[in-house]
């Protein structure tokens, strides 16, 4: 297993609760991660299963009747959540980067892109106008923008989709972070843009040194650019494992249902796709026990009344799966 | 193929006028569709890929006459589409059918699922009030939905079963043809193979013929008898779906296969992209001659000034590229 | 791999929640809205059966007992004529009901009207239509009542007298129904623009919705288009917008009343009994006191119903 010394970001039993008519419902359950130095790990799991509100609860972004009930998240040793407001903001944009989804809504339409760049650097690493400007315009040219001395001046409207995903990603290693934390930045994008982007991540990656946590729904798009994968699914951790591990050989049912519901260019074309019947439980309605009992090919009584527990299954340690009928999967495989 | 065409579209061609600028003061057109002449076939399943912006979701649209055509013209049991107004397109209406994006938003929030499916049953009178009822549960079996589903509204369905609904709904008119316009691009990856293989089970059933938008390729190639690629309001290439995936001829198709990232890691770190660079341009002024030239790696000095002929570069295989040879 | 077939669902099934029924499950956590709610409900039961339900006429005069303080004979005193201020406040409930619901009933028709006509049929309709509202929304509300009813009110007063005269028809001796007249009318002149505007920008919005195109290419006709699409789903904002413009049309009646330009004695409307109340509210304030009271209770408890309905039909993110 990966040294506790090693890990940059280290979350452990990480609990949140929402607010509803009916009381308190648990939305992401006891979730275990961790993401090494110059690591980049990959989050994966359908919408509402809580891939980015575990994101958002490390910075205490939480939005309203969202809270974390329990747990704890360590950054560089120092736990976040029981932070300051003052240090928090401290880590926020400046040890840890983050990209969101939609470039259009989270940048401020009526704020140049240069100055949107700047204002983390005066910030955080207090600089002066002139000095964040050199380096707003170094930062772009760092995220392939041509023409950056003329681009500091547009509006985020006068640029294309690509074009403002790569602002979002500029000011989110403006401050050269350890951590990027990427939610979904290209799934607004088109096939062509998306490979840039990825591209351009791999690159920075190697050239910043930094970690990465990217968080996607696409099994496909992270295959060459994560070290290890996270699968979650209704809020829980359901595998853990080295990315050519888990897309070799998948353990639990729900990553083994997802990969073979991928079609792949490589195979040879069938009429019917593989599929996982069913749908995953609303976020705060999850059934008892585990929670992918009611899809699975798998489930036995224990399933429907008993929470697996995320254990190692490989002899390092390094592949954990979360279910109770893991050696029969590896049996029907 | 010895199969006949259902629809013939003859050099379609789509122009939205927009206004720009804070006032509105300059006028400007948007090239959405651009010339696009393609048959489809009865019982195939057609697909159209594309970045956004190729103009593949206008092409469904101005074929069910949802957008009027600027000109060019829709074929369908010898009468021309695009001529009708809405009145005499109603009958139509019935046999061409199209699902939504999103089913999130298409259906009408105050209504149940029983009535959303009901209402076109009603309304083209294809079943008595007596009768509407069965006709209902029977549509939701076949879309794999329980029949007590009927008394449900939509803001209580997760988004396959919404669109599950919504195939019902299309269904209930009894259609020949259906545009599925990016039908699963909005749902879960494991909803999304559910919801292909009911489409598939229906056309086996119904006989259907569909025209299925969408931008990933590996889906496409599971599932289509034909594949056209489209860039900027003009069709690139249309073949076979074996000849288009294994024989790309288009430059713009073989970096649209290219760019699917693929669940390998292996082969997804050693492979060698050929990324496009730049983007996309605008609809509103779209380049001269070949309208891919700015981003193409093969082009030449021709490719600035003639806009290439849509011609069989094979037996049924059609590209539009000077720098492919006729036959 | 093969499909694996969808189990029953683990949970419970409920009965189906439509939006209305969701927005009512909303309003009724609200304590404010309901607390609204139970004012106005009350207040309307008042305006409806009060008259029959109080132990005096509100035109009783009964000179030994004027200027009274509350007691138990006469709940709010008595006034300088010795009517009972209870039974004038409770009569004067109804003259406030009446005017709003009937003021706003007529402007929303008017702005349903020219709103969806505007919105669905766009232009020219929708640039006459729009000039019309913003004109009307320039002109100085007071200024527009009080030229009404001294260009009107007069002649018409007089027109009516003589057609008396003339015919002994007792339907012209009766000239109290003049005054609603007037006031509804020149209410609902300067009430409609908002309505028609709201109206306007819902029908616009629904228009484009895909749920519009989906019911097109399904090949419904307009009208059903119109009736189960576009209608049904314009109504929330429209509601809340009712119970904000029921308390403010009280509120008008009350200050036309108030000024002499409304409602006038001896027909009791909260809006002059205020205006009587205030000459003397040194020595009595109670006379002051009870109208005023029930006018800002009716005020704040419309204004507290129309925000709670607007929470409950029209929920911003949290569900």
């Amino acid at each position: 297993m990966m040294k506790t010394e090693n890990r940059l970001l280290d979350v452990k039993d990480l609990t949140i609760e929402i607010d509803t008519r009916s009381g308190p419902a648990t939305i992401v359950d006891s979730i275990d991660l961790h993401v090494g130095k110059g690591e980049t790990l990959g989050v994966v799991g359908e919408s509402g299963c809580g891939k980015s509100l575990t994101m958002l609860s490390l910075m205490r972004l939480l939005p309203n009747k969202i809270r974390v009930a329990k747990g704890e998240a360590h950054f560089d040793d120092r736990d976040l959540q029981k932070m300051s407001n003052r240090e928090l903001r401290k880590v926020r944009g400046g040890d840890i980067g983050f990209v969101f989804q939609d470039p259009m809504t989270s940048l401020n339409p009526v704020m140049r892109i240069g100055d949107q760049l700047a204002e983390p650097l005066i910030y955080h690493r207090g600089m002066s106008r002139k000095q964040a400007r050199e380096r707003a315009i170094e930062l772009l040219r760092l995220v392939g923008i041509p023409g950056p001395e003329e681009r500091i001046q547009a509006y985020p409207h006068e640029l294309s989709g690509g074009m403002r995903q790569r602002v979002m990603i500029a000011i989110g290693l403006a401050c050269e972070p350890k951590l990027l934390i990427a939610d979904e930045p290209t799934t607004a994008l088109d096939v062509t843009i998306q490979a840039q982007i990825i591209d351009l991540v791999k690159g920075l990656r190697e050239k910043l040194g930094m970690s990465v946590v990217w968080i996607t729904h696409d099994l496909a798009l992270i295959a060459g650019l994560v070290d290890r994968v996270v699968v979650l699914y209704a809020g829980t951790v359901v595998e853990d494992a080295p990315v050519d591990e888990l897309y070799a050989n998948p353990r639990h049912p729900y990553t083994r249902g997802l990969l073979a519901s991928i079609p792949k260019l490589s195979d040879a074309p069938a009429s019917r796709l593989n599929s996982i019947g069913g749908t995953p439980p609303e976020p705060g309605r999850r059934p008892q026990g585990c929670p992918f009992a009611p899809r699975c090919p798998l489930a036995m009584d224990i399933c429907r009344t008993h929470v697996p527990k995320l254990e190692p299954i490989s002899a390092a340690g390094s592949h954990r799966a979360a279910c109770f009928a893991v050696e029969k999967a590896r049996e029907a495989a | 193929m010895g199969a006949q065409p259902l629809l013939k579209i003859e050099n379609l061609v789509k122009h939205f006028h927009v206004r720009l600028g804070a006032f509105g003061e300059r006028a400007a057109t948007v090239h959405a569709l651009d010339d696009v002449s393609l048959d489809i076939l009865e019982g195939e399943t057609l697909s159209l890929v594309g970045e956004s912006g190729c103009g593949k979701s206008t092409t469904g649209f101005t074929i069910l006459n949802l957008h009027r055509a600027t000109s060019g013209k829709v074929l369908y049991k010898g009468e021309d589409l695009t001529a009708l107004d809405e009145k005499r397109m109603r009958p139509f209406r019935r046999d061409l059918q199209i699902v939504f994006q999103d089913p999130y938003s298409t259906l009408n929030p105050r209504m149940t699922v029983g009535e959303a499916v009901g209402e076109p049953i009603l309304f083209h009178k294809l079943a008595t009030k007596a009768e509407l009822d069965g006709k209902v549960a029977a549509l939701l079996t076949d879309v794999g939905l329980p029949p007590r589903f009927a008394s449900r509204y939509p803001h209580e369905l997760s988004g396959g079963q919404r669109q599950r609904v919504v195939i019902a709904r299309a269904l209930a008119c009894q259609p020949k043809f259906i545009v599925c316009d990016e039908a699963i691009s909005a749902l879960d990856v494991s909803i999304q193979a559910q919801i292909i293989n009911l489409l598939l089970d229906l056309q086996e059933k119904y006989g259907l013929t569909y025209l299925f938008i969408a931008h990933d390729l590996a889906v496409v190639r599971h599932i289509s008898t034909r594949v056209g690629v489209m860039y900027l309001g003009r069709l690139a290439e249309l073949a076979s779906r074996d000849a288009l995936f294994e024989t790309p001829l288009h430059p713009y198709t073989k970096a649209l296969l290219s760019a699917v990232p693929e669940t390998d890691p292996e082969h997804e770190r050693s492979r060698k992209r050929q990324i496009l660079q730049g983007d996309v341009p605008s609809p509103l002024a779209p380049p001269s001659g070949c309208r891919f030239h700015t981003r193409c790696p093969i082009a030449m000095e021709v490719c600035r000034r003639v806009v290439p002929k849509w011609k069989d570069a094979r037996p049924g295989h059609l590209v539009a590229c000077h720098a492919v040879n006729g036959e | 791999m093969s499909t694996v077939q969808a189990q029953p669902a683990p949970l419970a099934e409920e009965a189906p929640v439509s939006l209305w029924r969701d927005a009512w499950y909303r309003l009724k956590r609200n304590r404010l809205a309901i607390f609204g709610l139970c004012v106005i409900v009350l207040l309307a039961f008042v305006a409806l059966f009060g008259p029959y339900l109080t132990p005096y006429d509100f035109l009783s005069q009964d000179l030994e007992a004027r200027n009274q303080a509350p007691s138990l004979a006469h709940l709010f005193g008595t006034d300088d004529l010795g009517r009972d201020v209870f039974s004038r406040v409770v009569y004067g409930t109804r003259t406030a009901f009446l005017v709003a619901v009937v003021v706003t009933a007529i402007a929303i028709v008017i702005g349903t009207v020219l709103g969806a006509v505007a919105g669905f049929f766009g232009n020219p309709f929708d640039r006459v239509i729009m000039w019309l509202t913003d004109v009307t929304m320039s002109v100085p509300n007071l200024l527009l009542v009080v030229v009404i009813n001294a260009s009107l009110k007069t002649p018409i007063a007089q027109w009516m007298e003589a057609r008396y005269l003339e015919t002994l028809n007792p339907f012209y001796r009766e000239t109290v129904w003049i005054d609603f007249l007037l006031v509804f009318g020149s209410m609902a002149l300067i009430s409609w623009p908002p309505y028609a505007r709201l109206v306007r920008a819902q029908v616009l919005s629904i228009r484009s919705r895909p749920y519009i195109t989906a019911a097109q290419a399904l090949g419904l006709s307009n009208r059903i288009i119109l009736t189960r699409y576009v209608i049904p789903n314009a109504l929330g904002p429209l509601i809340v917008a009712v119970s904000a413009g029921l308390g403010t049309a009280m509120v008008l009646e009350s200050a036309f009343s108030f000024l002499g330009v409304g409602v006038n004695p001896p027909t009791p409307s909260w809006g002059n009994m205020i205006s009587d109340g205030l000459r003397v509210w040194q020595h009595y304030p109670h006379l002051l006191a009870a109208p005023a009271a029930v006018l800002g209770l009716a005020s704040v408890a419309f204004s507290f119903l129309g925000d709670g309905l607007n929470d409950a039909l029209n929920p911003r993110g949290a569900k």
